[in-house]
């Protein structure tokens, strides 16, 4: 059997596992022993990710940890070309991630059979929050993202991972200049009138859903009247943070346009580095992993595995992607581990909350540069 | 916290105390050598127990000796300067009197900066305001304790005032400005171009230290000679701690000149075990995540660029040894990441060199082969060159600026009788 036929058994193996019910101990060992063979595979396809693994500490062939293979912080997919274990011909799609105005965005290389695993795990984790039923899917969002094309940004990621659930799709946003769409609050209403007692999927980032739906919506003193919507939403809460908006508010005014009740609202943690995996809050405010991923929080002094209630940069794992090395991912973000196991939720393995982005360091010293003159005389035509 | 160093929360009360020193400058000369006496038995008092583990203590008791500041009080302010008056200058005489009030803008990474900064303009007679940075706060307290209880009759100690505030509070950083007749400012680009963009009096002379970048230099006989090897990395691994690596002087990347017989993988294993050996002695306590997530990103970057590179580095984000090849300096990442570049020929890497560069630590067994390179240095805009294990001792000039006579007004006096 050629190995990227056994590796592709181990992951659908997993994927037909109960995303939450798997003991912790035992889905380490599945893991660990799957996410091995992956990256051997990876070194056999990639000369540089092979450099950067036969440079790590530790050998990965005879580590017992999963905390202990190879890492990539996520940075490493802002280079140009995009890293890859496919040729291009194999490119089905490339997905980039929503980097803020002047950084280079993350790209990562899908090929079918990724892309296919990426919709199957969004899937499976979504199933175990709402349930298995498709319905009307209402996308908080401007049309353009509904559209597949091959390269893909992370709004337009999120928003088609979850089509499988939607037994039609509408948007209720209008294009407008650059940022400022609108929203359709014809086509809105007429939806909420046909829909009402339906079960809806909507889905939004979380300050379009906030600046461009909830906002009008209140101005207006609409209520739309659809109490059985589960209404998922993803991409941060920074740009609300600046607005002095808080989560508690967020839930009452997302509630109150819907005149659903709060528990109806699901805040995720993902990204597009991580393909298939995201992380949705439980009942007791908690996020977990499924079983085909992993997460590990690390202490930012030791790189090592924090104990419960500590803090540290999250590292996500999965063994989903083979098109790209983004099995084990070091992100830029911190989050608080609440537990190993146990969550009174009743999923089982890490449970974990979202803590921010790393902040920028404080301290800059007299050797922190911009620039060197030289870079900068170039960047201005002069030298 | 006590009156050592005050709260200030509103532009008055800086006001208030620029004009309180300003007076006192006007009303009390002091000569150096009366700061010097009082310097001396500050240095002394600093040697205490407690203060061992202060970054940097050590170094300033040396400072403050006389040995060390006469010297360079003779070259800068004159051969007569030291117990102040007029000096003949032909049928003229000159005098150095201090420019007033001095703001120091230290950094917030160096822990003895503020005083270092401070002792500059005092040896010129300057009252001081001295923006304590938040996380230096509890240290400079210590410092300043030392010199309260050696300075009994409080000449020095009344011509200081120590103030801390949020940095973000501009309004404050305005006053402090306004209330000064020169700017002593260290630190990053950010902080930097912050304060020297302040509405400073038209009169006042801004003196900025900083931002700069450092690199180390060897050349084959020097790195390939086995038997002095390992005490040449334990340098290097001494100057690339201190600071975490962030200071102007800290060497971001290390050339080594390609020799016959000389293996680099043989010089970064003892450089390896050098740096192991100074984490153990000097372990980081605390580390913003976001520099650990940089350090994690220039290890990948690296080996992920070029299958040629190697890189060395543990677990841990405490230190890391990046091997390659090239003449040009890879974007700096500090928190003890240095980069190992095998150059051909050290000329062309030192002709790569602009103003950024402040610092070039050398370790070179040829003296005339040291010669050219300090001239090319020197001609690329580096404005020191030093030994390895010694790129962070303090001295004027700094950043090719003298320290005191900055801070002074050399007066010019041709009596009227003549």
């Amino acid at each position: 059997m050629s190995a990227l036929l056994e590796i592709e058994q181990g992951i659908e193996s997993l994927l037909t596992e109960p995303p939450y019910g798997v003991d912790p101990q035992h889905r380490h060992r599945t893991l660990l022993a799957l996410l091995k063979k992956e990256l051997a595979y990876a070194c056999d396809r990639n000369a540089r990710f092979r450099n950067y693994v036969e440079h790590w500490p530790i050998d990965f062939h005879v580590a017992e940890e999963i905390a202990d293979l190879p890492y990539l912080p996520v940075g490493a997919f802002k280079a140009n070309p995009p890293l890859a274990l496919i040729g291009a011909d194999d490119v089905k799609r490339i997905l980039t991630s929503s980097a803020t105005t002047g950084q280079v965005p993350s790209r990562v290389v899908l090929d079918a059979a990724t892309a296919r695993r990426m919709a199957k795990g969004v899937i499976t984790i979504v199933r175990d929050f709402i349930g298995p039923a498709r319905r009307p899917y209402l996308v908080i969002d401007v049309p353009e993202n509904l559209t597949t094309r091959t390269e893909l940004g992370a709004r337009g990621a999120a928003i088609q991972a979850l089509g499988s659930f939607a037994t039609e799709v509408v948007s209720c946003l209008r294009p407008g200049q650059e940022a400022d769409s609108s929203l359709d609050l014809d086509k809105l209403l007429a939806c909420a009138e046909k829909w009402k007692e339906a079960d809806v999927l909507v889905y939004g980032f979380t300050y379009v859903i906030w600046t461009q739906f909830v906002q009008p919506l209140q101005r207006q003193g609409i209520t739309l009247g659809i109490p059985n919507v589960h209404v998922l939403h993803s991409g941060g809460w920074k740009r609300l943070e600046q607005q002095s908006v808080t989560r508690d508010v967020f839930i009452r005014g997302v509630a109150s346009v819907f005149g659903c009740s709060a528990d109806r609202i699901l805040d995720y943690y993902g990204m597009v580095e991580n393909v298939g995996v995201i992380y949705p809050d439980c009942d007791q405010g908690n996020k977990h992993v499924p079983a085909f991923a992993e997460v590990i929080v690390r202490d930012p002094l030791t790189l090592a595995p924090v104990k419960a209630g500590q803090r540290g940069l999250i590292q996500v794992c999965s063994v989903l992607p083979t098109s790209f090395p983004g099995f084990l991912l070091l992100t830029e973000d911190m989050a608080e581990v609440i537990s190993y196991d146990n969550c009174p939720c009743g999923r089982r393995g890490t449970s974990f909350r979202f803590a921010g982005r790393a902040p920028k360091a404080e301290v800059r010293g007299c050797g922190n540069l911009e620039n060197t003159r030289y870079r900068q005389a170039q960047a201005i035509g002069v030298a | 916290m006590n009156d050592l160093i005050q709260v200030v929360d509103s532009p008055e009360k800086m006001a208030c105390a620029g004009r309180q020193l300003r007076e006192i400058v006007r009303q009390k000369e002091i000569a150096p050598n009366s700061v010097l006496e009082v310097f001396e038995r500050w240095a002394a008092a600093l040697d205490d127990r407690e203060l061992h583990e202060v970054p940097g203590v050590t170094f300033l008791r040396l400072w403050l000796r006389r040995g060390t500041l006469e010297p360079i009080l003779l070259r800068e302010l004159g051969p007569n300067s030291l117990n102040g008056g007029w000096q003949a200058d032909g049928r003229a005489r000159l005098q150095a009197f201090p420019l007033g009030v001095v703001g120091h803008w230290p950094a917030g990474n160096i822990e003895i900066q503020p005083i270092l900064s401070l002792s500059c303009a005092l040896l010129g007679g300057n009252c001081c305001i001295v923006r304590v940075p938040s996380g230096l706060v509890g240290v400079t307290q210590r410092v300043i304790e030392k010199l309260r209880k050696v300075d009994r009759d409080g000449l020095l100690s009344e011509r200081i005032f120590m103030a801390t505030f949020d940095h973000s509070r501009i309004d404050l950083h305005e006053a402090m400005a306004q209330a000064v007749d020169g700017a002593m400012i260290w630190g990053g680009a950010e902080a930097v171009s912050q304060v020297r963009g302040l509405q400073f009096p038209h009169w006042a002379r801004v003196l900025v230290f900083g931002p700069r970048l450092s690199a180390a230099a060897m050349d084959a006989e020097t790195w390939g000679d086995g038997k002095e090897r390992s005490s040449w990395c334990r340098r290097i691994a001494r100057d690339v701690w201190q600071f975490d690596q962030q200071a102007c002087s800290s060497p971001q990347t290390l050339f080594l000149e390609r020799g016959a017989g000389c293996d680099p993988d043989e010089f970064v294993k003892d450089l390896r075990q050098a740096f192991q050996e100074e984490n153990r002695q000097h372990p980081r306590l605390q580390v913003e995540p976001a520099l650990t997530s940089a350090i994690c990103l220039a290890r990948a970057s690296w080996l992920l660029d070029n299958v040629d590179n190697r890189a060395l580095f543990p677990a841990s984000p405490d230190w890391t040894v990046l091997l390659g090849t090239g003449t040009e300096m890879p974007n700096p990442t500090q928190g003890r990441t240095l980069s190992v570049l095998v150059v051909d020929d050290l000329l062309r890497a030192i002709s790569t060199f602009d103003g950024t560069l402040q610092t070039l630590g050398l370790g070179v067994k040829d003296a005339r082969k040291e010669e050219v390179l300090a001239r090319a240095a020197g001609r690329s805009g580096v404005d020191r060159i030093i030994k390895l294990g010694r790129m962070h001792v303090f001295s004027s000039p700094w950043d090719g600026t003298e320290l005191i006579r900055p801070m002074v007004r050399f007066v010019r006096h041709v009596p009227s009788q003549d």
